[in-house]
């Protein structure tokens, strides 16, 4: 082999190792893109899933107020002997069908562990109860699908 | 590789993007949330909160609750604003050995950057959990001022998180990115950022591949929870006038007045009123009490009139120190929830004499711009890699002259797509496959890029043969059209090059024309579908009425004969509504075949019980 073939074969090897790299490049890329699609289709059905499960929370986090403001309107009333079962049952009425969209009243008593993955703290006050723990439930909490939607408002002993 | 994130690391709250193909996307969060609270507490009984968990017990855990940490990264304890920010503070600070700040919490100090590490880390977590894939390097955003000392504590903080930090970027030249604004060269940029703690201004300039802070401005205490404060005191005072009740010494009724005044303030973005609506909010000797109080935007406006102009005063100054005119300043972008508010919008509109961007969410501008820069790191944004897209929508022509398109505008390619056609007359054995491009909906006004026949279809009634027509454009926007009748999978098609290659007036002019000739066309279409359905229609009427032959009673036939007739004289007329009123007519009509014969098959019933066949069945 004379000295000029060697330099046309060290050229076509380096032509082709290029193209090689310049394959594996595109194929690399054609593979992330396709890859990226599937996983996008596979993310976005789970996104549509949870836009369905949870559309409804923002509305539900207006009439929340609403079923407080219930609350409070029936603790006066029976203050004050009036409470008439009509009201009574237009809140339950309301609670049952908020129920159906899926919302759940989360569990809080007085005496319970504060915990602020389901409870607010909104004040401190001395108590029957050791410190740390809720000395008063002020608003209740309510959750989506397991998803707290407003904590319970609570005051803890101190 | 993972995927570089992009994280806005704010003083209140916190955001991250990553890069979805060509788009910025937010990550949320695993409460579900699209921002998080930059706090971090040790609960009373020694856990570690972070986030929105720390905000809700920081009202009774203050002292262990650290929150606008970012005030204090990288700072040295003898700074302005260190002795400044100490006094309001609710968790102490120390000067370090090193003569930095130290945060206690607990019984332990911690450096602040030890602080927003803990907060990075709960990104990254939830992060890999969304993306279900692990999450090793990111981009962290900081604001222009910072000097090289809390760029460098900022990286820290990452770095304890865990991250391979691949730039600490400047918060406005996120948002200029977010816009794609590093591509408009040697302009210049102004951002607003009104957070809600803080303010900020920067005047941006675009040069090759960079983008360049030229000035900075702003007040690091004013922000939108100025505004809320604004709206509850007034609303306090204007309580106890009418009532005379103080409501700022009852915790229940400050929440919920706070809840509202917030909602309130939302609200007057997009209404001039809202209405402050609180039953029972509380009792005094004569029985309960409610709150109901209108708050108008004008009353708002009034409320915080002096804070905007603050920001306005701040702007001027920060425009000036760049060296520029307001005339010189090319694009404003709008950052941070508050400039929400319309008036707010309308102060920098007016002071520019131009509207300033606010068509992405001023929230997460900031985390999508670090995306969009995580993008470009890792070569996503590799300019090789962009695709091209059809500048017009392409189809074939239709049934009475109209435009069907199987591949609309601004379709990214490669792409393909098929449909099913069929034929319009009975025992038509060959289609023509008009290729068009263009945004008219009549076939004529549009470009025609190619003709060819498919022939040797089967005789058959019509709508009965399946031609399926592809329509593929491969990425040098090379178009090739096919079509195949699907009973004996005989194939036509045509190649044509150069779709794409329309120079961008023509694009803009045949865009504008199909713009200018969309009601005209429309009720062109309208028309030709109008007649088609007639046709449709009185084919298959005289189809049921020849195949049901003496089944029909003749009074019943003979009104439908009747109707046809009258559908066949307005369908070639221009009146739409009259075509349209003589096929409903028709379709009414025609039910009576169906029911006619039922109730003839029911009385064959009855007579003959034993016989199955009914003829309806």
């Amino acid at each position: 082999m004379n000295e000029k073939d060697e330099v046309k074969n060290q050229n076509e090897i380096s032509d082709h190792s290029k193209c090689e790299s310049e394959k594996n490049e595109y194929l690399e890329g054609w593979k992330r893109a396709k890859a990226d699609l599937i996983n996008y289709k596979r993310d976005e059905e789970k996104r549509f899933e949870e836009v369905a499960k949870f559309s409804v929370s923002s509305l539900l986090k207006e009439i929340i107020p609403v079923l407080d403001s219930f609350d409070l309107a029936i603790t006066a009333l029976e203050k004050n002997g009036m409470a008439e079962k009509g009201i009574l049952m237009i809140r339950a009425q309301l609670e049952d069908a908020l129920r159906k969209g899926g919302l759940e009243k989360i569990a809080a008593k007085e005496g319970d562990e504060f915990d602020p993955q389901i409870h607010e703290s909104i004040g401190e006050e001395e108590s029957e109860f050791e410190e740390g723990k809720i000395s008063n439930i002020i608003e209740k909490g309510y959750s989506l699908h397991g998803r707290v939607v407003r904590p319970a408002r609570v005051k803890v002993s101190k | 590789m993972s995927k570089i994130i992009g994280i806005d690391l704010g003083t209140t709250y916190s955001a991250v993007a990553v890069m979805e193909g060509d788009q910025p996307r937010i990550l949320e969060n695993s409460e579900g949330n699209r921002t998080m609270p930059s706090i971090v507490a040790l609960s009373k009984s020694g856990e570690r909160l972070v986030g929105l968990l720390a905000k809700r017990q920081s009202v009774t855990n203050p002292k262990n609750t650290v929150f606008s940490v970012k005030r204090f990264i990288g700072r040295k304890w003898t700074d302005e604003e260190v002795q400044h920010d100490k006094a309001w503070l609710s968790y102490d600070i120390q000067e370090s050995s090193s003569g930095g700040v130290e945060v206690k919490m607990g019984d332990k100090l911690y450096k602040p950057e030890e602080i927003s590490a803990m907060v990075l880390a709960k990104i990254k977590s939830d992060a890999e959990m969304r993306l279900g894939e692990p999450v090793e390097e990111a981009v962290i955003t900081v604001p222009a001022y910072f000097d090289d000392a809390q760029r460098q504590a900022t990286k820290n903080a990452g770095e304890i998180a865990g991250f391979k930090v691949r730039r600490i970027l400047p918060e406005p030249t996120a948002a200029a990115l977010a816009y794609g604004f590093n591509k408009k060269k040697d302009e210049r940029i102004v951002v607003y950022d009104f957070g809600g703690g803080t303010f900020d201004v920067s005047v941006l300039e675009v040069a090759e591949d960079t983008i360049e802070v030229k000035a900075i401005g702003g007040d690091t205490h004013l922000g939108g929870d100025d505004f809320d404060k604004r709206i509850i005191e007034y609303l306090v005072k204007e309580y106890k006038q009418r009532e005379g009740v103080d409501l700022s010494v009852d915790s229940l009724a400050i929440q919920r007045l706070k809840e509202a005044a917030e909602r309130s303030k939302h609200e007057l973005s997009t209404a001039l009123e809202a209405e402050i609506n609180i039953p029972y909010i509380t009792a005094d000797a004569s029985g309960p009490k409610h709150f109901l109080i209108k708050l108008t935007r004008a009353k708002l406006e009034e409320l915080v009139h002096d804070l905007i102009e603050k920001s306005i005063t701040h702007l001027d100054k920060t425009i000036k120190d760049a060296g520029f005119t307001v005339k010189e300043i090319n694009e404003i972008i709008l950052v941070g929830g508050q400039t929400r508010m319309p008036a707010m919008q309308e102060a920098v509109e007016k002071y520019f004499g131009k509207k300033p961007h606010r068509d992405i969410n001023p929230d997460e501008v900031v985390a999508l711009g670090a995306a969009v820069q995580g993008g470009i790191l890792q070569g996503d944004v590799k300019d090789i890699l962009l695709l091209d897209v059809t500048p017009l929508s392409l189809g074939i022509e239709t049934l009475g002259g109209i435009f069907t398109k199987l591949i609309e505008k601004n379709t990214t390619i490669p792409t393909s797509k098929s449909q099913v056609f069929s034929t319009a007359a009975d025992n038509q054995t060959s289609v023509e496959i008009h290729v068009l491009q263009g945004e008219r909906e009549i076939a004529s006004g549009n470009k025609t890029l190619a003709r060819f026949i498919l022939d040797g279809i089967p005789p058959a009634p019509r709508g009965m043969p399946q031609v399926e027509v592809t329509f593929d454009i491969d990425a040098n926007g090379i178009l090739s059209v096919s079509a195949k009748e699907k009973k004996t999978d005989k194939v036509q098609s045509v190649r044509i090059e150069a779709t794409t290659s329309l120079s961008k007036e023509e694009v803009e002019r045949l865009k504008k024309e199909a713009a200018e000739k969309a009601t005209e066309d429309h009720k062109k279409r309208d028309l030709v579908e109008s007649k088609n359905n007639a046709e449709q229609l009185i084919y298959v009427t005289e189809k049921s009425l020849k195949d049901a032959g003496e089944k029909v009673p003749a009074d019943v036939k003979e009104s439908i004969t009747k109707k046809i007739e009258n559908l066949k004289t307005v369908k070639d007329s221009e009146d739409v509504e009259k075509i349209k009123s003589a096929a409903g007519e028709l379709s009414t009509e025609i039910q009576k075949i169906g029911s006619s014969m039922y109730n003839e098959n029911n009385e064959n019933k009855e007579n003959k019980p034993n016989d199955n066949q009914g003829a309806a069945e």
